[in-house]
């Protein structure tokens, strides 16, 4: 069975998508409290996935997840840039893997934390 | 009184055990004298990874959570586990629990039975073990044994224990030689801040209880930061209780040894108090508390431990769900729920373990799951909403690339004040979850520091 990813969309990335055709793929999470677009993996690149990140499973959603900030980041640049949710834009991440990791191995030690007061 | 009021359960055992010196002098005393042995951790027999610190089963155990567990067991008492999982005083028990130590370090101690060791932590004397046996383990046997195999244990074991458990692994990275024997702390650890002010030892939260006036409670086993879905199971599981819901919710974060990707400890403590310091729970009926534990995933067994702990802390009721402290799939995903329904006899449970002889009384609460449901536009109870494909799964992993993202989570994910204690310790650490910094750090630093005691 093919698996799928979330890739969530913040008030920047849905501005970044006004135009490119894929606001009606846009979905809402949580009564729309959350917006998202679903991208289908087909087995043979969900295989690539999980080997590639030893982290990445699937959850009882059926969703891969725990992928690097990374690769959602670098997902979302595909999405735009191909202007599709299509498995090419998997296949542009995975194409894209040695920056993909390079930049995981910076985030796995800090991430900049939100600007929010605490 | 009605026959319909349940009261609080005694200890498991029937009295809680409390092996700690108090008076300095004394402790002094006990401890003059004898051969001195540093408490080491469990390093992962492959990679050299800390995965379990012994000085955290001392602590429960001399603190009572494990009540009536003594000390490191005997060989016997080890074998009666394995086998039926009671102590040889026949009260039901999960896991062998002992102290073991290299060859080489035996050698350099050079006790025997009948010896006190002292026992240093972080170079300051912590507690003392009277030595009543010595004797060698196989580790690897012991790490089957105790989590069970699909020949064995067929009602709930799914696939063979490997290398990718974390519990199989703590048993598999013992050292050889055992020194079984009463633990007696004598010179009282303290807790570094978060945790000092949810350090609540069995008695006191017993005595806590009737400070609150609980007579019922409910307990929530957490290693989590609590989302809203958390926060959901825990309302309506204390709806439970006997002619009235339980009087109040009892939070214990069990708190060990971290993996990479787990939220840190501190946000996992201060992230449950958020949930009634922001209103969500009345405070008067939620207490957030910790064990000291590093988890064994073992699922049925590890439920069984819970039970334990919690009653001997005076809950009434536990809440249970799927996958109880389970990891991958060599447990049956309800095996948690046909041990406190129908027993296991492959584990020495042809009953539930509140219906045999020295078993437990606390009161299992099998809860199934909550989510999300945008069209009764609320949290709804799996059992009860069946709108099954609009519903939204709160999948932790799921939450935790939101966190990772930066992304601020909807009030029906998280509440606010509950985020904010992730960022806070997000900030603190330059990291939301636990990396390896982190988990080296924890595993030098652990929770407590000791005073200084010369002996």
């Amino acid at each position: 069975m093919a698996h799928f990813m979330v890739l969530l969309l913040d008030e920047k990335r849905l501005n970044a998508l006004k135009g490119s055709g894929l606001e009606d793929k846009i979905i809402d999470l949580f009564g729309g409290a959350l917006k998202g677009l679903n991208i289908e993996v087909p087995e043979e690149l969900e295989k690539k996935i999980m080997e590639e990140f030893a982290s990445a499973r699937i959850d009882s959603r059926g969703a891969i997840t725990d992928v690097p900030v990374a690769f959602n980041r670098t997902l979302f640049e595909e999405v735009a840039k191909q202007k599709s949710i299509g498995p090419e834009v998997i296949e542009g991440v995975l194409n894209r893997i040695n920056e993909v990791k390079e930049a995981a191995a910076k985030e796995s030690e800090y991430l900049p934390p939100p600007d929010i007061e605490v | 009184m009605s026959n319909l009021i349940i009261e609080r359960p005694l200890p498991h055992g029937g009295r809680l055990v409390e092996r700690v010196v108090r008076d300095p002098e004394i402790g002094k005393k006990m401890a003059k004298g004898c051969p001195a042995y540093d408490i080491k951790p469990t390093l992962h027999f492959e990679t050299g990874v800390p995965v379990r610190n012994v000085y955290r089963e001392i602590m429960s155990i001399c603190y009572g959570f494990f009540s009536p567990v003594e000390g490191s067991m005997t060989q016997a008492e080890v074998e009666r586990i394995l086998k039926e999982r009671r102590l040889l005083n026949e009260w039901i028990f999960p896991y062998p629990l002992v102290f073991d130590i290299s060859k080489e370090d035996y050698q350099k101690l050079g006790v025997t039975v009948g010896d006190r060791v002292l026992l240093r932590l972080k170079g300051k004397p912590f507690a003392v073990l009277d030595v009543e046996e010595v004797y060698e383990i196989d580790p690897p046997e012991l790490a089957d044994k105790t989590f069970g195999t699909p020949e064995d244990n067929p009602e709930v074991v799914r696939e063979r224990f490997d290398k990718k458990h974390p519990g199989w692994v703590i048993y598999r990275s013992l050292n050889p030689i055992v020194l079984a024997g009463k633990y007696t702390i004598i010179n009282e650890p303290k807790f570094r801040p978060p945790f000092d002010r949810f350090w609540l030892p069995p008695r006191k939260c017993r005595e806590k209880f009737d400070e609150l006036g609980w007579r019922t409670a409910i307990a929530h086993q957490t290693r989590n930061v609590p989302h809203v879905g958390h926060e959901f199971l825990m309302k309506n599981a204390a709806y439970t209780g006997d002619v009235e819901p339980c009087h109040g919710i009892l939070v214990n974060a069990i708190i060990g040894v971290k993996r990479r990707g787990d939220y840190p400890d501190e946000a996992i403590v201060e992230g449950h108090e958020a949930v009634h310091t922001g209103g969500y729970i009345k405070p008067e009926r939620h207490l957030v508390s910790i064990c000291l534990w590093d988890m064994r995933y073992g699922n049925p067994l590890e439920s069984l431990l819970h039970g334990i702990i919690r009653q001997n802390m005076g809950c009434t009721h536990h809440m249970f769900g799927r996958d109880h402290a389970a990891v991958g799939e060599y447990y049956d995903m309800y095996a948690t729920q046909i041990l406190w329904t129908k027993g296991i006899p492959s584990f020495g449970f042809d009953k539930p373990p509140t219906e045999v002889p020295y078993g437990l009384h606390i009161k299992p609460q099998n809860m199934k799951e909550f989510w999300y449901c945008p069209k009764c536009g609320e949290i709804a109870y799996s059992d009860n909403c069946n709108h099954t494909k609009e519903k939204q799964k709160f999948s932790g992993s799921f939450i935790r690339g939101m966190v990772a993202e930066g992304i601020f989570p909807p009030g029906v994910i998280f509440r606010p004040e509950v985020y904010k204690v992730v960022v806070k310790w997000w900030k603190h650490f330059g990291y939301p979850f636990c990396n390896e910094k982190y988990v080296k750090e924890k595993e030098k630093n652990l929770e407590v520091d000791l005073p200084d005691m010369d002996i």
